[in-house]
């Protein structure tokens, strides 16, 4: 013990030899996973950068009376007690660069394909305040996705978050690639220019690959940017990966481009919040979360929005659920923030059903106000149409066909094609006319069906 | 403003200052300046010298040993007839752009009544919805919750009763929005604004993407201008919030950041007491009465939740929105078992309502039943008497949907509204037979039934 205080004070007085003073540096007092304790650094500010000699980078994320607590986002080597830590002065800020269309980026933008950092950056806030009420507009532009059971029945409009949420393997991000996929397309009549931004929440490295494969071979990436954290990177850093990509968002926003933002998911960015809570001996709540969790989700969230200069951000965040259950905690404090969802389901997968999804849970909150008027009035047919439809066909499946009135048997016989109707493969999007067309169709047989 | 004391602690969502002045008291507001940014705080706990403070906003860029400074008045609201056709932030700060003329302002953390000044006159309020005038009637002075998971319609229903009895009774409004989203703030604001109803109403936000500081304290702000209308101008004033339970949200994230140690699921010891301080405000006395509409969010669907419960003993009446209603394309989504108020009495309502709706429910609960039996053997097997409930029971449920003017929108079809008088010569028509020949797909989003047979 002695000669570990001896030791101090030789550093100590080292660093005023070195006309460094504690003020801008401290040492290593603990380390915790991620975490560590440093003492001195008395100057810094809160969420500042600042650099552990030789072996990595990190944020202040708590000033305490006697040390600070810092969050390490880089690391190269082991981290000792003891190691010099220095401050930057700077605040832990995030890289914004136009060259970064078409890339995979991390979070000190780096582009991950060649390994440089892009030569036109410009650091911008990781986490910007909330955009005040009055700066915002209505959100009433359309954001085609070019699936029919998207753009007729529960419609996303620009500006709008629409959560995606089912269990492992339904084609959750599916719908989202097909999303930007689509948006080739419509850059061509659109007034605004459209950015899609994928975020990728501690994937692993061959499931980003895959992605920016598939946008590639389909064109998309000439206008969509990939913001990635991988399942190896500091926890710190997958947590701070969706501000990071809302921050480029924004930037992107206030020059008047709709931005559309897929975060690909929030369920495990959620876990990767509790752990960092917990290692920080913060209290647990509901789920062992802390109490800030839905603060964290609504914060991020709360950045898409049509904006007043005509700029809109769009935000597709995705949530895998287990057993199908989209009650449990975090999924139903997403839900409360979000302006809708689509719900996709096992089961209607396993039917054959793509996109498999649950039409009865799926919800749009903003519906015929995001449409043309085109399609409008369609879509509010079909869904009316093909919900009671759903529910009929629960009730009266045991029933005996002979005996159902001609009405009920109309309804059974529309209901199940419009079942069929909307099945359609992946990247094959429809337009707003081929839809209605397709729709139409099926519509204007009612009260055409004989008594066959 | 004179230096209080200085920063020594920083985290996410608290800061602590060591106190060279006692004079610093719960509730102060301190404000520290730093490169040309201001941060302002709430003292929350004094322990010795150190104060622990909440954070207006986020502390980024905040250092230890930076001076703070005292506000005097601590947190202040307009309190004049100019609030009206105003829209405020939680600190009672405008944020419409509008300039403030004659300010009055006044401490939001005013007393609450009497037992002496309480007044409890009633008098019935109906809101044109069918489901809710029918099964959870309304009184003037009353605390309307409305309860529900995400996504089951709260402020979709909210939205119509502000546009039912607001624009019908033409009385002022407070609108308070705790943590619910921007977007819709914003969507209230302009449809008030383009029906010219904004004159008559003041708004407070203190929304979702805010510090749990600003979504706590929107609350005080808000019941300050309510009671303003009410006693200061006698006036009959609704007030809306949406959504109490993110108060006590915020509360939890408050408490956690403290250290205290919380109760189950993570909520904080004070949670009674926070509710009762705010709940007791609300009240009516003889000169003017605060007619009630909150909505609570049920976490996770647990109707059970402590926080649920704990608001909800402090209501005259309540509005269940149900998931499962809502899956079956059944709008407003309301369960009617769990639906009721304290009118629901023969002597407030009459002999007539009172047992139509006993009789309904008894439908509908015998419904339930049935819909299991069903399940396993299908219509065929049930009894005429049976059969004879089951239809009418799905058109009773199929009745009590309704187009609501604010979701024209989603379902393409004209809002309308229903005098109480109808729904019950509906429903008794309904239970009576009357409709049986009718399909029950005709009873679904409609108004008033017209005694449509079928030919």
């Amino acid at each position: 013990m002695g000669t570990h205080i001896e030791n101090l004070v030789n550093q100590k007085v080292e660093q005023i030899k070195n006309k460094e003073n504690i003020f801008d540096s401290g040492t290593v007092i603990k380390v915790k996973d991620y975490i560590i304790e440093v003492s001195g650094l008395e100057n810094v500010t809160y969420f500042e950068k600042v650099t552990i000699w030789e072996k990595g980078m990190g944020y202040v994320n708590q000033i305490n009376e006697n040390s600070v607590t810092v969050a390490i986002v880089k690391e190269y080597s082991p981290i000792k007690i003891g190691d010099l830590v220095k401050s930057t002065g700077e605040q832990f800020k995030a890289i914004f660069a136009k060259q970064a269309i078409g890339r995979i980026v991390d979070i000190f933008g780096t582009d991950l394909l060649s390994g440089k950092v892009f030569e036109q950056i410009e650091y911008i806030n990781i986490e910007n305040e909330t955009i005040p009420i009055m700066d915002r507009r209505d959100v009433k532009r359309p954001m085609l996705t070019g699936i029919s059971g998207i753009d007729l029945i529960y419609p996303i409009g620009k500006g709008q978050r629409q959560l995606i949420i089912g269990d492992k393997k339904t084609g959750k991000t599916q719908i989202c690639l097909d999303t930007i996929v689509n948006q080739k397309s419509e850059i061509l009549n659109s007034e605004n220019s459209i950015i899609c931004i994928y975020i990728a929440v501690g994937k692993t490295k061959k499931e980003i690959k895959t992605i920016y494969n598939e946008l590639l071979k389909r064109g998309a990436l000439s206008y969509t940017t990939m913001v990635v954290a991988t399942n190896d990177d500091k926890q710190p850093v997958i947590s701070l990966i969706p501000f990071v990509g809302l921050s480029i968002a924004e930037e992107y926003m206030k020059m008047g481009k709709d931005v559309i933002v897929v975060i690909d998911d929030l369920k495990k960015h959620a876990d990767t919040y509790r752990e960092i809570s917990l290692v920080s001996n913060k209290t647990p709540g509901r789920e062992a979360y802390p109490a800030d969790i839905f603060y964290l989700h609504a914060r991020l969230l709360e950045k898409g929005c049509q904006y007043k200069n005509g700029g809109s951000i769009t935000i597709l965040p995705i949530v895998e659920t287990k057993g199908g259950d989209i009650t449990d905690y975090i999924s139903t404090n997403i839900i409360s923030i979000t302006d809708g969802q689509i719900v996709l389901s096992e089961k209607e997968f396993a039917k054959g059903n793509k996109p498999a999804i649950n039409y009865k849970n799926s919800v749009s909150r903003l519906g015929g106000a995001v449409q043309k008027p085109e399609i409008k009035k369609l879509g509010a047919n079909i869904r009316r149409t093909f919900l009671s439809y759903l529910e009929t066909k629960e009730v009266y499946e045991l029933a005996n066909i002979d005996e159902m009135t001609l009405e009920l048997r109309n309804k059974m016989k529309i209901g199940k094609q419009i079942q069929e109707a909307l099945n359609q493969p992946k990247f094959s999007p429809l337009s707003n006319e081929e839809i209605i067309e397709k729709f139409e169709a099926i519509v204007k047989q009612e009260g055409k069906i004989d008594e066959n | 403003m004179k230096v209080v004391g200085k920063i020594i602690n920083i985290s996410e969502l608290s800061v602590k200052v060591l106190l060279m002045d006692n004079n610093v008291q719960l509730r102060d507001i301190l404000v520290c300046k730093n490169n040309d940014k201001e941060y302002k705080f709430e003292v929350v706990e004094l322990e010795e010298n150190i104060a622990s403070l909440l954070p207006f906003n986020r502390v980024n860029g905040l250092k230890k040993g930076l001076d703070v400074e005292l506000q005097e008045g601590g947190l202040q609201i307009e309190y004049s007839p100019n609030i009206l056709g105003r829209i405020y932030n939680s600190y009672g700060e405008g944020i419409d752009g509008k300039e403030e003329k004659s300010i009055e302002k006044k401490n939001v953390y005013e007393r609450s009544l009497s037992v002496a000044e309480i007044s409890i006159k009633n008098s019935p309020l109906w809101t044109g919805i069918k489901v809710l005038d029918f099964f959870a009637p309304l009184q003037k002075g009353y605390k309307m919750g409305l309860l529900g998971g995400a996504g089951v319609g709260k402020t979709v229903l909210i939205k119509e009763i502000i546009n039912n009895v607001y624009k019908k009774f033409k009385s002022n409004a407070i609108f308070i929005g705790i943590g619910e989203r921007s977007r819709e703030g914003k969507e209230l604001y302009d449809e008030m604004k383009a029906d010219n109803l904004l004159d008559k109403m003041s708004m407070v936000f203190g929304q979702m993407g805010e510090s749990p500081c600003a979504r706590s304290k929107a609350v005080y702000s808000g019941l300050t201008t309510a009671e303003f209308l009410r006693d200061q101008q006698n006036q009959d004033v609704l007030l809306f919030i949406d959504n109490i339970y993110r108060f006590i949200q915020a509360k939890s994230e408050i408490s956690t950041e403290l250290k205290r140690i919380p109760i189950e699921n993570g909520y904080p010891t004070t949670m009674a007491s926070d509710i009762s301080e705010v709940e007791e405000r609300i009240n009516s006395t003889d000169l003017g009465s605060i007619t009630s509409f909150q909505a609570i969010y049920i976490p996770a669907d647990d109707i059970t939740d402590d926080a649920v419960q704990s608001i909800s003993t402090h209501l005259d009446g309540q509005i269940v929105l149900d998931r499962k209603v809502a899956e079956k394309g059944l709008y407003p989504a309301i369960n009617v078992f769990k639906s009721s108020s304290k009118a629901i009495d023969p002597e407030k309502i009459g002999r007539k309502h009172y047992d139509l709706v006993q009789e309904t429910l008894k439908y509908l609960s015998r419904y339930e039943e049935l819909e299991e039996i069903i399940a396993v053997l299908g219509i065929d097997e049930l009894s005429e008497q049976d059969k004879i409930i089951f239809y009418r029971s799905r058109k009773l449920r199929n009745y009590f949907t309704q187009p609501l003017f604010v979701s024209e929108n989603y379902t393409g079809i004209p809002g309308e509204m229903v005098d109480i008088e109808d729904t019950l010569k509906d429903v008794e028509d309904i239970l009576n037979g009357l409709y049986d020949d009718v399909d029950e797909e005709k009873l679904l989003f409609r108004g008033k039934l017209n005694g449509e047979r079928k030919e």
